[in-house]
């Protein structure tokens, strides 16, 4: 099996990522009408799939990283677990005093997920740094402000859907702000990689 | 650790992604074994030497610490 390039790399997750966020949008209200069972639960795992795809990916990535690049996921990796097992538990602590509101504990465990990504990606670009490099590193992949303008693009494609076909508006600004915030995001890395010395062109 | 990885590379005129390739590791852990930011495992440290054409002492001494 042939290692992928960074850029190979991202963009199967992005684009399994798309299909998620597209199935999800999609099936999800069906699901919630469906009257039979086993149709709601096809309709509810059903995006799951491309989900399963990006953990296949992230375990290729790991298994064909090299020595300093395992250990970079491994802190990762580690401390996503324990950012995970912490915030499952202040939920579980929440949710058995009832704090919280009847419906949370399914939205918690739909966060679970998320939360597991963002902070190894957080701590892994922290740990990379540590040791010279970086993820958004450019002479190894796609740009980080491409990368972010893609995600925020995405967003805002599925913001620009939500407006169009549902009425949930909390939905909408919730997508909006979100792709607003990665445009945000990819201008302030995209400016600092402009004002770099030395690489205009693009060179390194 | 202190090594002299660079000057071997910048002797033969390669470049860190060249020497990357030859190692089959990723620039990153190229710049970071130069740096002396990370040490590498006894069989990467190996590969150096082979490629080299050096032996480990002589490519990689013990720092001050």
């Amino acid at each position: 099996m042939t290692r992928l390039s960074k850029t190979q790399h991202d963009l199967r997750v992005f684009a399994a990522m798309a299909v998620y966020v597209v199935l999800l949008l999609i099936l999800l209200p069906h699901a919630r009408r469906a009257e039979d069972s086993l149709l709601r639960l096809v309709y509810a795992l059903l995006p799951v799939l491309p989900l399963l795809y990006v953990v296949w990916l992230l375990g290729r990535r790991i298994w064909q990283a090299d020595e300093l690049e395992q250990r970079t996921h491994l802190i990762g990796l580690g401390v996503a677990s324990a950012v995970v097992g912490v915030f499952s538990l202040i939920g579980g602590f929440l949710a058995i005093t009832k704090a919280l509101p009847q419906e949370a504990p399914a939205l918690l465990l739909i966060w679970v997920f998320p939360i597991l990504l963002f902070s190894y990606g957080l701590v892994r670009e922290w740990a990379a740094r540590h040791y010279g490099g970086g993820l958004c590193d450019e002479a190894d992949g796609m740009p980080a402000h491409v990368r972010l303008l893609i995600v925020a693009l995405i967003f805002g494609a599925v913001g620009a859907w939500s407006y169009f076909h549902s009425t949930d508006n909390f939905a909408f600004g919730v997508f909006c702000g979100i792709a607003t915030a990665f445009f945000g995001a990819a201008v302030v890395f995209g400016l600092r990689r402009w004002l770099r010395p030395g690489n205009h062109a693009g060179d390194r | 650790m202190n090594n002299k990885v660079r000057e071997l590379r910048g002797e033969r005129g390669w470049s860190q992604g060249d020497l990357a390739e030859k190692l089959d590791v990723s620039r990153q852990t190229v710049n970071a074994i130069e740096t002396g930011k990370y040490d590498p495992s006894l069989p990467l440290a190996f590969r150096i030497a082979k490629l080299f054409r050096m032996t480990i002492e002589s490519i990689f001494q013990p720092g001050k610490d």
